[in-house]
């Protein structure tokens, strides 16, 4: 079943001594110990171009195959019943894969490239769906190349503790359409994920996605064209850090969705990110595919998000919006019969302490798009918001409504829905306190020109009931469209305490601020 | 190694020389009586001798110690079948064939299934998960693509055969592709067969690829994954099968000689299962579906039973969490937002079964909402069901064709649901 070592000499000293040549080229960064093995230059067979070294005991899979080979058996048959801790190796070149390659229960497993861009696989032509998936096992590490076309999700690890996946590439080519697969990066229910130094590129949902996990570092990585470039759904303890999000419909997006099997996530940080020029059509489906275009970050119906020095700049729509589910869905009268399971589990429409510091915003909301918002959109760019003229759209946009209605007292109600344990967790329905907060601060204008000088802070409801000055028929309040500069503030000028660092234990090394990258610039702020 | 008197002296030679090279043919122990018709099923079937086995051993009866150790390259190395060439029909001794009220939906193949239990051994009865197999137990399943779907027991392509086992360390599936007339190999990379036929039942010709699932795929359905507690939950996930469950299995079948039983109590009279409950209406029952259901003629009731044991033995194998499972386990899709097993009470959270939901991983333009009461046309869950589209397909795997008659049953079943907030207005 393994492929043997001998008869790839040739092909191998190639590697080895290009390897070499990369190790001697500072090729390896120094950061990126994640795969726990240690360099041993005598023992190693190539090296690859992110600097990892390929040891001699490696799987290599059909290492004679030449460009535009199908590899498919090689593949399955490779990562099939593997031993723990197992290396295996795919050929240099770019080669096309028929089939879903599925990996259950893997202990240890590393499955490289010779980089990412060396090593392509494209699954344009394939019968099955996901490209990869990993189902279980523990400290997996998948690094070094490139999935193109695949059908459905690109590299999907599902309930795995301890998944690693470092210089990937997940791409759908040319334009961004519907019919470009789904998520790129795509751990799932997993615990312990560390992803770094990916580029994902194309896909009709999220290049990066984190869904339904806990202790998660997302750094390093470039997510480029897609509908999402990252997000993190109902996922707990995540770190989002110098990342760059560009050319998406939404660059950074922070989610809690009604329904999943874990109900909801929080301590979410995103820093010392780049998102800009996050103007892409949005062809997505489901919720993603209502993410207004022109989003740098979004936040939507997450309690503890912590936001802070990233630079934000040329979205169309708005930097950061933030807003309860209610923008979503706004049938409260269908919440307990459509959510009531979900509710009971402590996922909540609303959204809590949600902090945004210290970012640099600039030339965001030149003009603002997506059906979601439209109502929004209509009122700040005519005379029906608070100052009654035209404003440049906000780049802080806050949906307030949530916390208008649990301060007037008008959620109170779902509180007989919450479950114990969600209940013990904080989650409830009671007037905002402070810690509750949604705030804003230290926020910084980083636009270059006077025509650029306005950059606002909006709420589409206030929060406070007393100032409720529009209402319908019925009494319901209407939208109020306030609006408020960024730099020094009213609106949402108020300070939350800081979150705490997510760890990511990794074959028992830790990652993140508090592990290998403690001295790391963006973990000092 | 012993064998049991029956053995002619020409096998016990041949046994006596396996022994010698470390092979097993099987244990037979505690049955030296001189063989009376025994009412025991898996009578003189043998049983694993915990030795190492192998796959060029000749044995009289199953292969059990290659079974328990080996992953052979011929579906003949386990000598499950006396006829080698068919595995629809005549199990090695102990071999016991059963069937299900309401199947796996795989591209319009027959399926004949065989269960082989050591001797000695029996199955552990369980109300609603998968009986409890012992270790030793073999499950085969073989595949065959009838010319005419009316006619299934007429003219068929037999294409694959599935071996489920369970060994000490867990149970482990492995792919067998009929390769030629005579035996079927080991495809641990699967295979794709490209442009099968057959008639419908509606005298349609279908035409489609057919997958033979790689050996790695068998665990994508046949697993519960554990709901990872901590950043220190080291669990794994485990391999289970899935259709041998009680509710299947209660039904009335014709056996080879004619008989008329029904299967739990066939098994439990022939000492293959234990615990069967005294008071048979305990049992649970899933409705009887197949291509022959008449939908526009069953009451509201029955449909929805029908479509209920549907989406359970095609979708619930991993849209499933909690309720009968051990605690902190799931199915593979445990995670989605959509749950459809069997025990699912549908009126305590019809979101469950995507009623008014939004797709989450997934969605297309034009299906708002999973499941809309009241109008399947617009609903993703039945699209899901209707599509070829990998990026949309349900199930994701097994299926290349559409199964027609079950889309219709669920079409009926979406639309018949009670109304709900994103029903269509009357």
């Amino acid at each position: 079943m393994r492929q043997a070592n001998t008869g790839t000499k040739l092909l191998l000293v190639t590697a080895m001594s290009s390897g070499l040549l990369l190790v001697g080229c500072g090729g390896d960064d120094g950061k990126d110990g994640a795969d726990g093995k240690s360099a041993d230059v005598t023992a190693q067979l190539a090296v690859t171009t992110s600097g990892f070294s390929i040891p001699e005991d490696a799987i290599l899979v059909a290492p004679e195959a030449t460009d535009g080979d199908d590899i498919t058996e090689a593949l399955s048959v490779a990562l099939f019943d593997l031993p723990d801790d197992a290396l295996v190796v795919l050929p240099k070149g770019r080669f096309v894969v028929t089939e879903s390659i599925v990996v259950n229960s893997a202990s240890g497993l590393t499955l490289t490239g010779y980089g990412i861009n060396e090593t392509a696989l494209d699954f344009s032509a394939s019968n099955g769906d996901d490209a990869f998936r990993f189902q279980g096992g523990n400290g997996i590490s998948v690094r070094d190349f490139g999935v193109y076309e695949a059908p459905k999700n690109g590299i999907k690890a599902t309930n795995v503790n301890g998944i690693h996946m470092t210089f990937t590439a997940t791409v759908w080519e040319g334009d961004l359409e519907a019919s470009n697969g789904a998520y790129g990066l795509y751990p799932l229910k997993s615990q312990n994920v560390l992803l770094e130094n990916n580029y994902a590129f194309g896909s009709a949902d999220a290049g990066i996605y984190v869904g339904q996990s806990e202790n998660i570092v997302v750094r390093n990585n470039t997510a480029k064209q897609n509908v999402a470039g990252i997000e993190i759904e109902n996922s707990t303890m995540a770190d989002v850090y110098n990342n760059i999000a560009v050319g998406n419909s939404g660059g950074i997006l922070v989610f809690d969705l009604p329904g999943l099997d874990k109900a909801y996530g929080g301590n979410v940080r995103v820093f010392n990110n780049q998102a800009y020029s996050n103007n892409a059509e949005n062809v997505g489906a489901g919720v993603v595919g209502m993410v207004p275009p022109g989003t740098g970050a979004l936040v939507l119906a997450t309690s503890d998000v912590e936001i802070y020095n990233n630079r934000i700049t040329d979205n169309a729509t708005t930097a950061v919006a933030i807003t309860s589910y209610l923008l979503v869905d706004d049938d409260l009268a269908s919440y307990p019969a459509n959510y009531g399971a979900t509710m009971g589990n402590g996922w909540s429409p609303t959204l809590k302490n949600v902090y945004l510091h210290n970012n640099t915003i600039a030339r965001n909301g030149a003009n603002p798009q997506g059906a979601l918002l439209q109502p929004v959109i209509d009122g700040y760019s005519s005379n029906l918001n608070s100052k009654g003229a035209p404003q440049t759209f906000p780049a802080f946009l806050y949906d307030g409504i949530g916390e208008l209605l649990s301060n007037a007292g008008e959620l109170a109600g779902f509180n007989a829905l919450v479950g114990i344990d969600a209940q013990a967790d904080g989650v409830n329905y009671d007037p905002y306190g402070v810690g509750d907060q949604v705030c804003a601060n230290s926020n910084i204008n980083g636009n270059p020109a006077p025509d650029y000088d306005a950059v606002n802070t909006g709420l589409v409801y206030p929060d406070d009931p007393t100032d409720v000055t529009l209402v319908d028929g019925a009494g319901n309040p209407l939208p109020h469209l306030l609006i408020d500069q960024m730099v020094n503030n009213t609106y949402l000028n108020c300070v939350q305490p800081r979150l705490a660092p997510a760890v990511v234990n990794f074959r028992n090394n830790i990652y993140g601020c508090s592990g290998d990258d403690l001295a790391e610039a963006a973990c000092a702020l | 190694m012993k064998h049991d008197k029956k053995a002619i002296g020409v096998a016990l030679v041949s046994s006596i020389f396996i022994a010698a090279c470390g092979g097993g043919g099987g244990d037979s122990s505690g049955t030296d009586a001189a063989a009376p018709p025994s009412n025991v099923l898996n009578f003189g079937a043998g049983s694993p001798t915990g030795s190492e086995g192998s796959c060029s051993a000749v044995t009289d009866g199953v292969n059990w110690d290659a079974l328990m150790t080996e992953v052979c390259p011929r579906l003949s190395d386990y000598n499950l079948f006396t006829n080698a060439g068919d595995p629809t029909a005549g199990p090695t001794r102990g071999g016991v064939p059963y069937d299900l009220s309401t199947s796996l939906f795989s591209d319009y193949t027959s399926k004949y299934r065989f269960v082989f239990v050591p001797e000695g051994a029996a199955v552990g009865y369980t109300p609603s998960e998968a009986l409890d197999f012992p270790v030793g137990t073999v499950i085969t399943k073989t595949f065959a693509l009838p010319e005419n779907t009316a006619m299934r027991d007429g003219a068929e392509l037999v294409i694959e055969t599935r071996l489920l086992i369970h060994r000490a360390d867990g149970w482990i599936a492995l792919p067998y592709y009929w390769s030629s007339e005579s035996d079927a190999t080991l495809a641990i990379a699967g295979k794709r067969l490209t442009g099968l036929t057959t008639v419908n039942n509606q005298g349609q010709t279908l035409s489609f690829d057919y997958s033979v699932p790689k050996a790695a795929d068998c665990t994508s359905c046949h697993s519960i994954v554990p709901d990872l507690a901590g950043p220190d939950d080291q669990r794994e996930q485990v391999f289970l099968p899935i259709g041998p469950k009680a509710r299947y299995l209660n039904k009335d079948v014709t056996y080879p000689d004619g008989t008329v039983y029904n299967q739990l109590q066939y098994w439990a009279e022939g000492e293959l299962l234990s615990g069967l409950p005294a008071d048979f209406n305990q049992v649970e029952k899933a409705a009887v579906f197949n291509d022959e259901t008449n939908i526009s003629s069953i009451s509201s009731s029955e449909l929805n039973a029908k479509a209920r044991a549907y989406l359970d033995i095609n979708c619930a194998h991993c849209h499933r969490a909690d309720l009968t499972l051990p605690p902190d386990y799931a199915g593979p899709a445990g995670s989605s937002g959509v749950q459809l097993e069997y025990n699912r009470n549908y009126d305590d959270s019809p979101g469950k079964f995507g009623v008014c939901k939004d797709p989450v991983a997934g969605g297309k333009e034009g299906y708002p909402y999973d499941v809309i009461p009241g109008n399947a046309d617009e609903s993703y869950l039945l699209f899901r069901t209707e599509t070829t589209d990998s990026r949309h397909k349900m199930p994701e795997l097994g299926r290349s064709t559409v199964h027609r008659e079950g889309v219709e049953l669920l079409r009926s079943w979406i639309n018949q649901l009670p109304r709900a907030s994103c029903s269509p207005d009357p």
